[in-house]
């Protein structure tokens, strides 16, 4: 890594975009001109495996009922596809927890590190880019499909250190990509210069007001030289009144101020980060997107739900203990109803320049680091679809019968038009992608 | 070989070419002749009515410091150019005479144009202060002060848990540890372990720092941040709240030695705090290196005296670039602006209002949830606008500047950034200074300008408030006070760095084939040597002007020591090495300085010649009327440099200037290109030996460095330059602006402190703070 200098570090961090110029050239403010319909994708993440009896639905195919956890998601039942028996088969170092989250999306082995989980033999980043990385990079490579910032990696809640626990989002190997949890950062990320214009504009007549009366104590040519900045001041309002002319499509989310990206705002954090995101789309600064919500092994005490323990700890409990179970269940439920809910501010958005609503356009894909918390197992892993990005078949729900994830990541490659013959590591894509069309 | 450098060769001292013809009989009764008559007759189809020049004919301004006789001399020789009969002796001295006093002098010119306190912005570096302890005066300001290394705590791992258990605390002068397949030290598990490094990095020079951090193992350095919750964690999983790291190599991964490196602009005089969080974990072998590259230097590990156990406040550095201010009088000044300029006051305010705003509940200790949010908030911004002004806020002025902003329907933060927003595009905070303003808070606030280039502090504000920043003794008191803060000794280094042209000397590499043994690492020591002297002799107890000239010492490391044949100390830290008298002289020997002020292959007596007479001597030179190249291959090649250089520059006009210059430069010529003392050039004896020409007329035989130090000592001139390009940097405006005799006052009061240099910086200050009032007594901080 090399920052230049703290802004650029902090952008590294997915933080400012002070580099871009104040008044002019903001690239991509507008939609893209592309008259091809948009395909988006958002990949959302929930940690510690979720309980499998009430998430898979008994049934296969389009006559199917949903369990409790995936009750929240009846309202797109015919734009639903869950998908049963997909295994993340990658092994190597790294515990269950970090091959979990740092090959759920790329699909390819850690390199070998230091850092001990609490098994198996200590790791470090994954050797290979990840999935959104991947489509954001083929996206980009053609102007027709390019955007202002191509993805967007958001948290909820993600703790502010790196490692493999917190990172499934990887550019190439060994660089991950750190998500932003700060609802304001990624506002600032996205119209901060819009923003930073409009403050600039409320307090011009302020600034001419004040350059005269201070001119006025001088001497005529000592005053000159404010009569000359008085003039440069002049010069920026135009040019602020002629960017003010661009137009966005959506206009800036108005999010509520004193928000903090910590555990006991989660929800509102939540919201906030699902209207930038879908935002950003309408405005076309990005096709690909990421929602992590904390981290593998994360400990989220959701105590608007009445539950005190931490995530991670309750879902180390045995089966049997019920009421741990039933707080799972709860917990699970929860992060369902916030995929539902950014399905349903997509459902609700009119997809800018086509047809249909923002959701036929968009899939966003719900998965987990594990299968089962207490089991460790990286086997039968929660992955639910919702929308009409890739042109799958929906309305369904699949039985695989252990079948490695990559082939899934393969087949949203394609949908993509990105005709991969691998992804991750190849010999787990052997049976090509997985049919879903 | 060919130069490729284009050289200031030709410098006209003054007058060039006086075409003046005088044809009025031959009485030879000067008394008798009007000078301004000859000159409106004869002169000025040329030179213009007051030595202005006439476009086409002639186009320098007559205007120089030769005397009177001088003058007449050269009008005899030279005028008019054209003709072989010159002008009459009588009529020329009637000619000089006049236009001496009428236009071409000194005073004259300060009579026919008085220097006035010229309305300015603030300056670049100005600005950046000014930012730094506008922000940081809103916390507890913490600046390290001692050197020595980082606090260390050492620990034994177990699995996650990096802090099983501490087993040592110790200071570590710097960070480059090797511990191969073992432990740091007995009692710690060689497996697993882990060291956190604790302090403050001490920066002495403003400018673009770089930091490398190297191990195969786990590693993060925090810098310039506030501490955390999270960033003394424990454990590696914690889920603690923790600052971001400026460079990350948590994760060791593919079993590799990895760096990560940053860059970051910072300001000098001040220190940040660092910590440096280290494990290993099972891998094969353990090491960590912190390094840096200093503006200027190498890269080398970051060594003890620019580390401090003492953990200070962050700073905040504006990172948004200003176009460079206008120096082309020899010192950084805001007197014009420019688009540029205005734009980058713009980006840096929404830059500043951004970090204000990040940092808002630390900065104003509420939180959303704060029921005194709203009124804490206004406070801030009335204090913010009162310390940037520099003043008290009206009631008028409030309103405008803060309250009009918290309206209905704003949210506070948007309020907060908008008030913000005008007070950093403000005229009253971005020109700092109403000439003719005698209150209180305008007597502080260029007292802090001119000893840190920044705001006043909560001292001086307060002492303002009460109406006690009023008479001189006043000021100095607070100037002796301030004069000690590590910003003012940046700011002074700053001087000196320009004084003896540090930036020019960007390029010090020599010809490889030549000067082999010259590296990247000897430039910087040699850099880092003159700083060190300069700083030994100023922030000594007598900070005596005359050490700098005569010393025989120079500060050198072992390698230093090696390059220069002599016997000195071991190891990387600089320590003094006394010299031959007759071979060292301060910084006219000073390997920098001779080194930088040569040619890639051979020395440049011009150069150094040029250097001596403007920035030593004090004298005035003009630009050259044409630049002349120096080219090796044209000149006989046994010749010797100082035979070239005689050759190149023996036409009369050139004389003008070099008749100065080349003297000086010859008495260095027992010193090559890189500094070392030599006897022989091109195989013949090196001649030293010169004779230099004062301003009025007397000749002084020099016969080396030491003369040359004994003659600037002696030299009022000299000592009168000097004090003229302190004040100049310091005030960012000229002497004279302040009355006619403000220069000879203040070179008055060094000469009876002993030459004490911190005194003069004391009265420049106080000079400029209080526009010119007469100084009183001199004083020693």
């Amino acid at each position: 890594m090399k920052a230049t200098n703290r802004r650029a570090f902090l952008r590294q961090l997915g933080i400012s975009a002070a580099a871009l110029p104040l008044i002019a050239g903001l690239p991509g403010l507008n939609a893209s001109s592309s008259a091809k319909p948009r395909q988006r994708m958002i990949f959302m993440f929930s940690p510690n495996g979720t309980v499998p009896n009430h998430y898979w639905p008994d049934e296969a195919g389009a006559d199917y009922k949903f369990k409790r956890i995936l009750a929240p998601l009846e309202p797109f039942r015919d734009r639903t596809l869950v998908i049963k028996g997909l295994c993340n088969k990658v092994r190597g170092d790294g515990d269950g927890h970090m091959r979990g989250m740092s090959c759920l999306l790329t699909g390819i082995e850690l390199f070998p590190g230091n850092i001990q989980g609490g098994s198996d033999t200590p790791a470090g980043w994954a050797s290979g880019p990840s999935i959104d990385q991947e489509l954001k990079q083929f996206l980009q490579s053609q102007p027709e499909t390019r955007t202002r910032f191509g993805s967007l990696e958001l948290g909820v809640a993600v703790p502010n250190r790196a490692d493999p626990w917190t990172r499934w989002t990887y550019a190439g190997p060994n660089q991950p990509v750190a998500p932003v949890s700060d609802p304001y950062q990624v506002f600032e990320k996205l119209y901060g210069q819009m923003q930073d214009r409009e403050n600039l504009g409320s307090i011009l007549d302020d600034l001419r007001t004040d350059l005269k009366t201070v001119a006025g104590k001088l001497g005529r040519e000592d005053k000159a030289l404010l009569d000359k900045h008085a003039t440069f001041v002049r010069e920026m309002e135009t040019e602020l009144r002629d960017t003010a002319r661009q137009k966005l499509a959506k206009p800036a989310p108005v999010l509520p101020p004193g928000i903090s990206a910590d555990n006991d705002d989660m929800p509102r954090s939540a919201a906030m980060q699902m209207d930038l995101l879908v935002n950003a789309f309408a405005n076309d600064m990005a096709r690909i997107g990421s929602l992590q919500f904390t981290n593998s092994v994360g400990n989220a005490r959701m105590r608007w739900l009445g539950i005190e323990e931490g995530h991670h700890g309750i879902s180390h409990d045995p089966d049997l203990n019920e009421p741990s179970q039933e707080k799972l269940l709860k917990i699970n439920v929860w992060f369902a109803q916030q995929l539902a809910m950014l399905a349903k501010k997509l459902a609700e958005t009119p997809e800018p320049g086509g047809s249909g609503s923002m959701l036929d356009h968009t899939t966003i894909v719900w998965t987990n680091e594990l299968g089962k918390g207490n089991s460790h197992t990286l086997d039968n892993i929660p992955f639910v679809l919702v929308g009409g990005g890739l042109g799958f078949k929906s309305g369904r729900s699949l039985q695989e019968k252990l079948t490695p994830h990559n082939r899934l990541w393969l087949a949203v490659a394609h949908a993509f038009g990105h005709r991969l013959k691998t992804f991750g590591s190849s010999k787990l894509c052997e049976a090509g992608p997985l049919g879903l069309s | 070989m060919r130069f490729l450098v284009t050289i200031a060769s030709c410098l006209a001292l003054g007058v060039v070419a006086i075409s003046c013809t005088s044809r009025q009989g031959g009485s030879g009764d000067t008394a008798s002749l009007d000078g301004a008559k000859i000159y409106r007759d004869q002169c000025v189809r040329c030179h213009g009515g007051k030595g202005e020049g006439v476009a086409g004919k002639h186009d320098e301004t007559l205007h120089g410091e030769k005397s009177v006789e001088a003058l007449a001399r050269l009008i005899t020789r030279t005028m008019p150019e054209d003709r072989d009969d010159k002008t009459r002796p009588e009529e020329a001295r009637a000619v000089a005479e006049y236009l001496h006093g009428a236009f071409y002098s000194p005073a004259a010119r300060a009579r026919n144009n008085p220097a006035k306190v010229e309305f300015a912005r603030l300056t670049n570096r100005q600005y950046r202060e000014s930012v730094a302890d506008l922000i940081a005066g809103f916390r507890t300001v913490r600046q390290a002060k001692q050197g020595g290394g980082l606090a260390a705590e050492y620990f034994s791992s177990e699995g996650m848990n990096k802090k099983k258990a501490k087993v040592l605390e110790r200071t570590d002068r710097s960070v480059a540890f090797d511990f191969r397949e073992g432990a740091p030290e007995k009692g710690i598990t060689p497996d697993q372990f882990s060291i956190a490094w604790n302090g403050s990095l001490l920066v002495p020079q403003t400018g673009t720092y770089e930091f490398r951090v190297t191990t195969p193992n786990g590693a993060r350095l925090y810098f310039n941040t506030d501490l955390a919750a999270g960033d003394n964690n424990t454990r590696d999983d914690s889920d603690a709240k923790r600052q971001a790291s400026l460079i990350d190599l948590w994760v060791s991964s593919g079993g590799t030695v990895r760096e990560g490196s940053a860059e970051l602009f910072l300001l000098g005089g001040r220190s940040y705090p660092l910590r440096l969080d280290y494990f290993k974990f099972k891998e094969k072998t353990a090491s960590v290196k912190l390094e840096w590259k200093q503006p200027h230097g190498v890269w080398q590990v970051i060594p003890a005296d620019a580390l401090s156990p003492e953990r200070s406040s962050m700073t905040t550095v504006v990172a948004t670039q200003f176009p460079a201010d206008d120096s082309s009088v020899g010192y950084e000044r805001g007197t014009s602006i420019s688009k540029a300029w205005h734009e980058a006051t713009t980006k840096a305010a929404v830059e500043v209002a951004g970090e204000l705003i990040s940092r808002l509940n630390l900065l104003t200790k509420t939180d959303s949830k704060s029921t005194n949010r709203a009124a804490a908030l206004r406070e801030f911004c009335t204090s913010f606008a009162e310390r940037a002004f520099r003043r008290p806020l009206s009631p008028d002025l409030r309103t405008a500047i803060v309250d009009s902003h918290f309206a209905d329907g704003v949210a506070l933060e948007t309020a907060v950034k908008r008030s913000l927003l005008l007070v950093l595009t403000s005229p009253r905070f971005l020109y700092p200074d109403t000439p003719g303003a005698t209150d209180d808070h305008s007597i502080a606030s260029r007292l802090a300008l001119a000893l840190w280039d920044s705001l006043p502090d909560q001292a001086l504000r307060e002492a303002a408030a009460k109406g006690e920043v009023r008479t001189a003794e006043q000021v100095r008191l607070h100037a002796a006070r301030m004069v000690k803060d590590s910003r003012t000794r940046a700011k002074v280094g700053e001087f000196f760095h320009q004084w003896l042209r540090f930036d020019e000397a960007e390029a010090l590499s020599k010809d490889r084939k030549a000067y082999p043994d010259f590296d990247g690492a000897v430039q910087a020591d040699l850099r880092k040597s003159l700083e060190k002297f300069v700083d030994h002799v100023v922030w000594s107890d007598a900070s005596d002007y005359r050490q700098l000239l005569q010393a025989d010492y120079l500060f050198l490391n072992e390698r230093l020591a090696k390059f220069y044949g002599v016997t000195g100390p071991k190891g990387d830290d600089f320590e003094s090495v006394k010299f031959d008298p007759a071979q060292r002289a301060g910084i006219f020997t000073h390997p920098f300085l001779l080194a930088a002020l040569s040619y890639h292959r051979s020395t440049s007596p011009i150069h150094r010649g040029v250097f001596l007479t403007r920035n030593v001597f004090g004298r005035f030179l003009k630009p050259p009327p044409m630049a002349i190249e120096f080219m090796d291959d044209r000149f006989d090649p046994s010749l010797t440099m100082r035979e070239k250089v005689t050759e190149l520059t023996s036409k009369p006009n050139c004389m003008g200037c070099h008749v100065t210059i080349n003297p000086l430069g010859f008495s260095l010529e027992a010193y090559d290109a890189v500094g070392r003392f030599r006897t022989t050039d091109n195989k013949k004896p090196v001649n030293a030996v010169s004779e230099y020409t004062a301003v009025d007329g007397t000749k002084v035989k020099l016969s080396g460095p030491r003369d040359l130090a004994d003659l600037a000592v002696n030299s009022v001139d000299a000592r009168r330059g000097f004090v003229r390009q302190l004040f100049q940097q310091t005030a960012k405006q000229a002497p004279a602006a302040y009355g006619p005799d403000t220069l000879a006052q203040l070179d008055q009061t060094f000469a009876s402190s002993g030459q004490n240099i911190r005194s003069l910086v004391v009265e420049v200050a106080v000079t400029s703070a209080l526009h010119g009032k007469p100084i009183q007594v001199a004083s020693k901080p």
